[in-house]
């Protein structure tokens, strides 16, 4: 398997409209759930905070990488969301973030290793500056799939 | 400078390998060298060994929690941060260490 495989058309919105934080993880939680990925929005957007009160989740470079391990996660992936303006987010440079990756991970993993493998080379990537600009004038799927 | 060191984060999901992607990235631009081992949900990947260890100038640690297997590093000088340090700015945390370390 390799990266591409788990960025998922159906959970990514490249033209994400969301005036704050909790609208915007509100809405790829929605994506998540539609696509069979969790099972209750509310209660992951819930476990999603409680990851949110231990630290900044904005990396800086206008990303950010909300996630946190959560029993109504029955599959791994990720949900991206990108949007025109930015919004108001805990983030490390003080500025706010336009691009999101929504980790779902749950909290029995010994069946999931290739998956978070593969989360964890998408989240490398976000490391890497070339990488983090390519993303940010990614307009559709496949320039987004280009970058990994 | 050569160094050495860990990642590790909250979850073990993500903060981990940005660190460490970070550390890498920033000691290459610098003419570095550096062994980063990730601590994760996946369990340890990339572990350092003992020759890579030996011939370190430094060891850094980028955690938010407790690592396993410091005492690997014991006789070199230890740097611990947490990884929003080197997220946040590697290049200048590097240039830091190095100040520090190699002139000495």
């Amino acid at each position: 398997m390799n990266v591409r495989e788990v960025l998922d058309e159906r959970v990514i919105d490249l033209q994400m409209k969301a005036n704050n934080k909790r609208e915007a993880i509100t809405y790829l939680a929605g994506k998540l759930k539609d696509a069979g990925y969790i099972a209750d929005v509310d209660e992951y957007v819930e476990d999603i905070y409680l990851r949110e009160s231990m630290g900044q989740t904005g990396i800086g470079n206008y990303i950010a990488i909300p996630h946190g391990k959560s029993d109504s996660v029955t599959q791994v992936g990720i949900a991206i969301g990108k949007m025109e303006e930015e919004i108001e987010w805990e983030t490390l440079d003080g500025n706010g973030v336009k691009l999101i990756f929504l980790f779902a991970v749950g909290n029995d993993n010994e069946n999931a290793k290739t998956h978070l493998r593969l989360l964890a080379e998408v989240a490398r990537n976000l490391g890497n500056d070339d990488a983090v600009r390519a993303l940010l004038a990614a307009e559709t799927v496949e320039d987004l799939k280009a970058v990994f | 400078m050569k160094i050495v060191g860990i990642a590790a984060c909250t979850s073990g999901i993500a903060h981990t390998y940005i660190a460490k992607e970070k550390i890498v990235r920033a000691a290459e631009e610098l003419g570095f060298e550096a062994h980063i081992e990730t601590q994760g949900t996946i369990g340890t990947e990339d572990e350092v060994t003992p020759e890579q260890i030996a011939e370190a100038d430094v060891a850094l640690i980028a955690a938010d929690i407790k690592v396993g297997g410091k005492e690997r590093f014991k006789g070199l000088p230890m740097v611990e941060v947490p990884t929003e340090a080197v997220i946040k700015a590697p290049k200048k945390l590097l240039q830091t260490i190095e100040a520090k370390v190699m002139k000495k």
